[in-house]
C-alpha cells in the first residue's frame, strides 16, 4: 500500500472517531446542564472545562477560555465544538478533514464507507445546520454519531484484513485511548473534592462522554465511585471504551503490519522491532499491569499526561516509519544519472 | 421491445407542443411524431404526471451527489464540488447507426496511429507532401525529442475520445480527437448505473448493450504494453491529485481496474526504473496510465516547474523501462489544423475512403482557404487550435462585429493559430426541463481502446448543452449528460413498429 494512502487511511480513521468523541462530550454536557441545580453559574464553568487543551497541544485561541471565563456563554462554546471551521478540532472540521482524506483515497476503501462519510458531510453543509442543532440537540448529535459510527462499522463490515484495514483501525483506537485519556483528565480536578451527589452526577456523565454508562453498570453493578470509574475507563482490558483496550486493540494492528512489513518482499530494509511496535508494547504492558490505587497515589492527572504523552510518540514513531517513505539516499545521483542517459541518447 | 400494448397502439406523445424545428431531432421525426425505436421511452413517460418524472430526476441527482460523482470547479474551496448535470432522458442509438460509428472510428484511429508512428519515424507522409511538413513539425504538440523512439505494439493512443455531432440531414461527422487522456468515461458507467434505477422496467423493456466492461477492457490494454521484462506487469493511475476536476474519473478507474492510483510524489526513479513508495517499501512500477499532459510528467524533460510529475520518467520511458498510456507527443495528432487532414491520412496510409466524415475545416495557412475564412466570417465557427473545453472560440453568426474584426486581424497575425469550420446545426433531443420536455443540443464522445486489438464501448457520454438554444456541451460551461443506448440488434428497433408508423 502507498504510504500517502496509509496516512490518509490513518487520518481519516482518527477524524471519524474524534467526531464521535466531540458529538457524545456535548451531548453529555447538555445533559448535565439539565441536572443542574444552581443554573446560572455551574453552566458557564461547565463548558469552559471543554477547552482546556489536550496534553499534546497549546491552549486554544479562544477569548471565551480565558481565566475566569466561569461565564464563558455556553452556546458559544458549543458553537466552537461543534460547528466552527476554524477550530481543528469542532465535530464539523473532523468530519471535514475525515471525508477529505477519504475522498484522496476512495480508491483503496470501500465505496460504502466513502459514501456514508460522503452523507456525513453533506447532512453538515448546511449553513442552518447550527440552529437546528440548538433546537434538538439530542436529536441532532445523536444523528452525527450514529452517522460516524456508521462509517467505522461499514469498515469492519466491507475491508478485507489487509494493511488499509489495520491502519484504518491503528487510527481509530489510538485516537480513542488519546481521548479518553482526555475526558479523564478534564474530571481530575473532581478527585478534590467531597464525594457530594454532584460530583456523582459528574463522574456519570465522563461514563456517559465515552458511551461507557450501561457496561459501566453491569461490571460493578454498584453505585459510581471515582476511582472504580477510572479503573473502568482506564485500565479495563475487555471494553472497547477503554483506554488499556484500545492500546491493546491498537497494538494488535501494529503487530500485523509489523508482520506484514517483515515478511514482505523488501522486508531486509526494515528489520529489528520498530520503536512504534516497542513503544506501544511498553505502554501498553504499564496499563495491563498497574492497579488503580497505584495510579491515584501518583496523582492522576501526572499519570493521564504521561500516558497521552507516549500515545503521541507512538503515533510519530508510526508517522515516521509506516506513513512515510523517508527521502531516498540516492535518489538525487539517480535524478542526475537519468538525466545523464537521457542527455547521451539524444546525442545520438 | 416486450410491451406489447405500446406495439398495438400509437403511443402518447407526452408533449404535442414539442417543437423539434428544423434540426435533426433523435427522438421526433416531426412534431407529435416520435421515431419508432423511442416508442417505448415515450409510452412510459405518458404513463408519468411531470412530478413523478421530477421526482426521478431529484433521486437522480441525490445518487451523484452521495456518491460523490463530482467534478471541482476552479480549484476552489471544500463544497464546490458540482455534480455533472444530468437528464434522465436516455439517447437511443440504432445497431445500425452505431456500425457506422464502430467501424469510422476504428478506422480514423488506425490512421492516426500510423500518422504518430510515421511521424516520429521516417516522415513518409511528410516528405510525400500529403500535409505540409511545418504544420506537423510546428505543431505545439509535436514532440521532436520522441523521434526514432519505439512504442510498445506501435500504439500510441491507447484511450481515444472522440466528439462526434450530428447535423440536420442526420449524418454523423467527427468533430475533434481526443488523443491525450479523454476524459469522461466513468460517467458513461455512472449514468448507466443510475438510469438503470430510474427506468428499470423500460430498460428491461429495450435490449441495452452493457458498458461496464470498460475498466477491465481498459485494463487488459494497460498489461498488454507492459515491458516485455515485466512477467506480471504493475500498472498505476497517476493522477494529480484530489483537487483536479476530472479527480473522481481517476478513482472510479482505479478502483474498478483494481491498481492503485498514484500522484507524482509517490513515486521516484533510480537507475532509470520507476518505483512507488509502499508501506513495505518501494515496489516497481511497469505501466502508467497517466492522466497528466506531457507537460507536466517529468520536471527534467519538460515544465521544470511542475510538481506533479516525477523526475526522471521521460528517461525511463525512453529506455522501455515503464511504459505510458498514452505515449508521450499525440498531441501532434489532435491539432485542431491536423485534424483537417485526417481524410489525407486515411487514404494514404490505408487506401481507404473516410467512413466518418469529418467537419468540412478550413486552414488558414492554406492562403486560399484564409481568403475565405475572411470572406466568410460571419458564417464560420472560428477556433484557436491551442484551446478547448469551448474557450478561445468565435461563433460568427452570433458574434459581434467587434469580435469579428478582432479574429479577423488574429488569423492574419497567425494563420496556424486558428482553423473554421461552417456552423453546424448540431442535433437535438428531448430533455426533462422542470415539467415537460424541450429540445437541448448535443454531441456524442464514444471511448475507444488500443492494445492488441480495437475494441469501442457501445454508447459513450452524450453531452447536453442544458442552456436552451446554446451550443456549448463542455462541463466546463454548464453542459449535461445523458446515458446513451445503444441496442443490441435492430428487433429492438422493432420494424413491426416502424412499419406502422411510418408516417
Amino acid at each position: 500500500m502507498l504510504c500517502r494512502v496509509a496516512e490518509d487511511i490513518f487520518w481519516m480513521s482518527r477524524h471519524v472517531e474524534r467526531a464521535i468523541a466531540v458529538g457524545r462530550l456535548i451531548d453529555v454536557t447538555l445533559h448535565l446542564e439539565l441536572d443542574d441545580r444552581e443554573v446560572t453559574e455551574a453552566h458557564g464553568g461547565r463548558w469552559a472545562y471543554l477547552l482546556t487543551p489536550r496534553a499534546d497541544e497549546r491552549a486554544d485561541p479562544l477569548s471565551l477560555a480565558e481565566p475566569g471565563a466561569g461565564a464563558a456563554d455556553p452556546r458559544s462554546v458549543r458553537y466552537y465544538l461543534a460547528f466552527d471551521v476554524d477550530n481543528p478540532r469542532s465535530l464539523v472540521s473532523c468530519v471535514q478533514r475525515g471525508r477529505r482524506a477519504a475522498r484522496r483515497v476512495r480508491e483503496s476503501i470501500s465505496s460504502d464507507m466513502w459514501e456514508a462519510l460522503n452523507a456525513l458531510h453533506l447532512s453538515l453543509v448546511d449553513p442552518a445546520i447550527a440552529r437546528s442543532a440548538e433546537d434538538d440537540p439530542h436529536v441532532f448529535y445523536k444523528r452525527i454519531r450514529e452517522g460516524a459510527q456508521f462509517v467505522q462499522g461499514l469498515a469492519d463490515a466491507t475491508l478485507a484484513r489487509d494493511e488499509a484495514w489495520h491502519f484504518g483501525r491503528l487510527g481509530t483506537y489510538l485516537e480513542r485511548a488519546d481521548t479518553v485519556a482526555h475526558m479523564l483528565g478534564l474530571q481530575a480536578h473532581l478527585l478534590l473534592g467531597a464525594g457530594d451527589e454532584d460530583h456523582l452526577v459528574r463522574w456519570l456523565a465522563v461514563l456517559r462522554s465515552c458511551g461507557a454508562a450501561e457496561a459501566y453498570a453491569r461490571y460493578y453493578s454498584l453505585r459510581v465511585e471515582p476511582a472504580r470509574v477510572i479503573e473502568f475507563l482506564l485500565l479495563n482490558s475487555v471494553f472497547p471504551q477503554a483506554v488499556c483496550f484500545s492500546l491493546r486493540t491498537a497494538r494488535s494492528s501494529l503487530l500485523a503490519l509489523a508482520a506484514d512489513v517483515l515478511d514482505g518482499p523488501t522486508g531486509a530494509s526494515r528489520q529489528g522491532v520498530s520503536p512504534a511496535v516497542r513503544g506501544l508494547g511498553l505502554l501498553t504492558a504499564q496499563l495491563e499491569n498497574v492497579g488503580v490505587d497505584e495510579v491515584l497515589e501518583g496523582g492522576l492527572q501526572p499519570y493521564l499526561t504521561d500516558v497521552q504523552r507516549q500515545i503521541a510518540g507512538v503515533c510519530d514513531h508510526i508517522t515516521r516509519v509506516y506513513l512515510r517513505d523517508e527521502p531516498q539516499p540516492g535518489r538525487l545521483v539517480a535524478v542526475a544519472r537519468a538525466a545523464m542517459l537521457m542527455a547521451a541518447q539524444q546525442q545520438q | 421491445m416486450s410491451d406489447v400494448g405500446v406495439a398495438e397502439e400509437r403511443p402518447a406523445n407526452p408533449v404535442p407542443d414539442y417543437d423539434p424545428g428544423t434540426f435533426w431531432d433523435e427522438m421526433f421525426i416531426a412534431r407529435g411524431r416520435v421515431r419508432p425505436h423511442y416508442f417505448g421511452l415515450a409510452g412510459r413517460l405518458a404513463t408519468l404526471s411531470p412530478a413523478d418524472v421530477a421526482r426521478r430526476q431529484h433521486a437522480a441527482e441525490l445518487s451523484f451527489q452521495t456518491r460523490g460523482i463530482t467534478f471541482a470547479v476552479n480549484q476552489g474551496p471544500e463544497g464546490v464540488e458540482k455534480i455533472m448535470p444530468f437528464d434522465l432522458i436516455p439517447r437511443v442509438i440504432l445497431p445500425s447507426e452505431w456500425d457506422t460509428i464502430a467501424r469510422g472510428l476504428e478506422q480514423r484511429v488506425r490512421a492516426l496511429n500510423l500518422f504518430l508512428h510515421d511521424i516520429y519515424h521516417t516522415q513518409r507522409i511528410l516528405r510525400a507532401g500529403v500535409i505540409p511538413a511545418e504544420l506537423v513539425l510546428g505543431a505545439r504538440g509535436y514532440r521532436r525529442e520522441f523521434r526514432g523512439v519505439d512504442v510498445p505494439l506501435g500504439v500510441y493512443t491507447h484511450v481515444v475520445g472522440s466528439d462526434l455531432v450530428r447535423d440536420a440531414s442526420g449524418q454523423f461527422y467527427v468533430l475533434e480527437d481526443n488523443l491525450r487522456t479523454p476524459s469522461g468515461v466513468s460517467y458513461v458507467v455512472e449514468n448507466r448505473r443510475v438510469l438503470k434505477r430510474t427506468w428499470p422496467q423500460l430498460f428491461q423493456d429495450y435490449d441495452v448493450r452493457p458498458v461496464e466492461g470498460y475498466p477491465q477492457d481498459l485494463l487488459a490494454v494497460l498489461r498488454a504494453i507492459a515491458p516485455p521484462t515485466a512477467e506480471d506487469p504493475v500498472v498505476v493511475l497517476l493522477t494529480p491529485g484530489s483537487y483536479n476536476s476530472a479527480y473522481f474519473e481517476h478513482a472510479f478507474l482505479a478502483k474498478a481496474m483494481g491498481i492503485e492510483m498514484v500522484q507524482g510524489s509517490d513515486l521516484f526513479v533510480d537507475d532509470a526504473q520507476v518505483y512507488m513508495r509502499t508501506t513495505r517499501g518501494r515496489r516497481r512500477v511497469d505501466v502508467i496510465y497517466r492522466r497528466i499532459d506531457d507537460d507536466f510528467l517529468d520536471p527534467l524533460t519538460f515544465r521544470p516547474d511542475s510538481l506533479l510529475g516525477v523526475p526522471g520518467l521521460v528517461a525511463s520511458y525512453r529506455l522501455g523501462r515503464v511504459s505510458l498510456a498514452n505515449a508521450i507527443g499525440t498531441g501532434v495528432a489532435d491539432d485542431k489544423a491536423v485534424y483537417a487532414y485526417v481524410p489525407d491520412m486515411i487514404r494514404y496510409y490505408l487506401a481507404e475512403d473516410m467512413i466518418l466524415p469529418n467537419v468540412p475545416t478550413y486552414v488558414p495557412v492554406r492562403p486560399a482557404d484564409r481568403q475565405y475564412v475572411l470572406d466568410h466570417l460571419d458564417e464560420l465557427v472560428v477556433k484557436s487550435v491551442n484551446e478547448s473545453g469551448g474557450y478561445g472560440m468565435l461563433i460568427g453568426p452570433h458574434a459581434p462585429q467587434a469580435d469579428r474584426d478582432l479574429y479577423r486581424e488574429r488569423i492574419l497575425a497567425d494563420p496556424r493559430g486558428f482553423i473554421a469550420q461552417p456552423t453546424l446545426a448540431l442535433s437535438r433531443h428531448a430533455c426533462w426541463a422542470d415539467d415537460h420536455l424541450e429540445p437541448r443540443h448535443i454531441d456524442l464522445r464514444p471511448f475507444l481502446l488500443f492494445g492488441r486489438g480495437i475494441s469501442i464501448t457501445p454508447g459513450g457520454l452524450t453531452r447536453v448543452a442544458l442552456r436552451r438554444g446554446s451550443l456549448v456541451v463542455n462541463s466546463s460551461q454548464g453542459g449535461g449528460a445523458k446515458d446513451t443506448w445503444v441496442l443490441a440488434d435492430s428487433v429492438s428497433a422493432t420494424p413491426a413498429l416502424g412499419a406502422s408508423h411510418a408516417v
